[in-house]
């Protein structure tokens, strides 16, 4: 499958006015993103998360290293106009209507501006109702909207989302699900900044992590959230606890067990040994962890 | 086209901003106390009198196109002069909010070209202060027209060379909004380039008042390169009053304002194009 984006070898350093080197922001970052992927990039502050964003778009100038934007460079706009970006601080202009600020972005895409595509991407976001209000009435969730219309603008093939669901309700932020949902269906890659693991766990299926300027880990949800060598076993009420213990396995969270195997036939053998001490087995499961605990080991993988 | 684009969505924005709301406020309303104040009564072409809220101007009797040429010259000062100060004031912060975070990052990940940008906030403020001026002269100049009978449109051209003046001046505080974010630098860039402007106009006088010294060397070279707007404004004057102008002159003075403008232009490109955000 084509990539979406590819950088290679990403280095951006930010200096003083008299060159001396303030801060590295990337530091030989790496990353393909394959089309038709939701792809999430997490770390905490400071990790240069935006900064790669500004490079990959052409909005900062990387030092060093190799972007490639659709199949083209960043600084090309006939790749930057199949690319839809939400800013992280969006600012718009107070005195216009949400309708008049799409209609601007539509022109600047060299599209027509149709009221009726307009008004659509308006009905997309929930904002049908604000369309003629100035942008300065309208509240922190709502502008968050309207950016977003603004990056749907033109059906993109690729989203670049900074913060996508910053100050949207709860409600609001399941429906922006759905919708970057259903731009995944129409063939959209996403590509997710947010600093909201459970968001990110739900719309993204593979992800990286950045600290410190470096990619420090990188691939499909499931793989980086799966415990290798561990299994979740869920056994029927009055399991003989001493004699589980005993073959290995160790108590785990809301009454379930959990057993190290590093193979199918260790896994069986544990297994028999739980069924012979009298235990039912119910339920089975690779044990996986969440998006906060590998971010927590990678970030300290990449300390130490 | 993009530029045209950008300009077009600037002029939105100043739509939308009391500043220019209350020039084109004021400036009809003038025009309409004029419009209903101002009596004046033409015999045989002659300006037989003249009133403004009845009270007499002129007590001689003059050729209607003579006695409109020192109103003519006044207006187009009051054009040129008052239209620098305004725009420098109202056009400080146009830059500035299209390079605000949050808002030029979005801009930049458009198919819009670095250059495309500069250029439309150029070709907007331009076209706004060329809407400004010639809505302002070609309003006194309908006024008169109908009130004596004399049409002339020097006025008018008067008012574009006051409008390319302030293109000069913008073109600077563009550059300096480019190297820093400020709408009071970008003001203070415009208000010292109009004073540099009139130091040049008078140039030779003050170096011969000067001592030999770097003092002196510098001023000698700025005040070369920077517009000398108050011959500008003696030419703007001298067209809406129909007086003569040295033959090419006027033409040598544009070239040298244009120039220096586009080199402003070309400095604050190299820059944006170079700047991350």
């Amino acid at each position: 499958m084509p990539a979406a984006f590819a950088v290679t070898s990403l280095h951006k350093r930010f200096r003083t006015r008299f060159g001396r080197t303030e801060s590295v922001a990337l530091d030989g970052v790496d990353l393909e993103v394959p089309r038709g992927e939701a792809f999430g990039l997490i770390g905490p502050n400071g990790a240069g998360k935006t900064t790669f964003i500004k490079c990959l778009l052409g909005i900062s100038h990387p030092d060093s290293g190799r972007v490639e934007l659709l199949g083209g460079r960043p600084e090309d706009p006939r790749s930057r106009a199949r690319v839809g970006y939400l800013p992280e601080r969006l600012a718009l202009p107070g005195a216009w209507t949400p309708r008049a600020f799409l209609a601007s972005v539509t022109r600047l895409k060299k599209l027509r501006p149709e009221r009726s595509t307009l008004d659509g991407l308006l009905q997309r976001v929930g904002l049908s109702d604000a369309a003629e209000r100035r942008i300065r009435g309208l509240s922190k969730g709502m502008r968050q909207r309207l950016g977003l219309a603004a990056a749907l603008v033109g059906a993109p093939e690729l989203l670049v989302l900074d913060e996508p669901t910053d100050g949207v309700d709860p409600l609001g932020r399941v429906e922006i699900r759905q919708l970057l949902t259903a731009e995944l269906s129409r063939g959209a890659t996403l590509f997710i900044n947010s600093h909201l693991l459970s968001e990110t766990e739900r719309i993204c299926t593979r992800i990286g992590i950045l600290s410190r300027g470096r990619l420090v880990r990188s691939g499909p949800l499931e793989a980086l959230t799966a415990v290798q060598q561990r299994w979740r076993v869920r056994f029927a009420d009055g399991q003989p606890a001493a004699a589980l213990v005993a073959l290995g396995f160790e108590p785990a969270e809301g009454g379930t067990w959990e057993i190290a195997a590093p193979d199918a036939p260790a896994l069986n053998h544990a297994l028999d040994g739980a069924r012979a001490a009298g235990a039912l087995l119910v339920e089975l499961e690779r044990a996986s962890r969440d998006l906060e605990d590998v971010l927590t080991e990678a970030l300290a993988a990449g300390a130490a | 086209m993009t530029s045209i684009a950008v300009a077009l969505d600037l002029l939105r924005e100043a739509a939308a901003r009391r500043w220019f709301l209350a020039l084109g406020l004021a400036l009809t309303g003038l025009l309409m106390l004029l419009l209903t104040s101002l009596r004046l009564e033409v015999v045989d072409g002659a300006l037989a009198a003249s009133r403004l809220f009845g009270q007499p101007l002129y007590h001689s009797i003059q050729a209607a196109d003579v006695a409109l040429r020192p109103v003519f010259l006044v207006a187009s000062q009051i054009v040129f002069w008052g239209g620098l100060c305004f725009g420098v004031l109202s056009c400080a912060d146009f830059a500035p909010a299209l390079l605000s975070p949050g808002r030029i990052e979005h801009l930049l990940s458009l198919p819009v070209r670095r250059w495309e940008l500069l250029a439309g906030t150029f070709l907007g403020v331009l076209a706004l202060a060329v809407a400004g001026a010639v809505y302002a002269s070609a309003g006194l100049v309908l006024v008169l027209g109908a009130k004596t009978g004399v049409w002339t449109g020097w006025p008018v051209v008067s008012a574009v060379l006051a409008a390319v003046a302030f293109g000069t001046v913008y073109a600077g505080m563009l550059a300096v909004t480019v190297w820093v974010r400020s709408a009071a630098l970008s003001a203070a860039a415009g208000a010292s380039l109009i004073v540099l402007g009139l130091l040049a106009t008078h140039r030779v006088p003050i170096l011969d008042l000067m001592g030999a010294g770097l003092g002196r060397a510098l001023f000698a070279g700025v005040t070369a390169v920077v517009p000398p707007l108050g011959k500008l404004a003696d030419a703007a004057g001298a067209l809406a009053s129909s007086s003569p102008l040295a033959p090419g002159g006027l033409l040598r003075l544009l070239a040298g304002t244009v120039a220096f403008a586009g080199a402003l232009l070309a400095a604050a490109t190299w820059r944006f194009e170079r700047r991350d955000f």
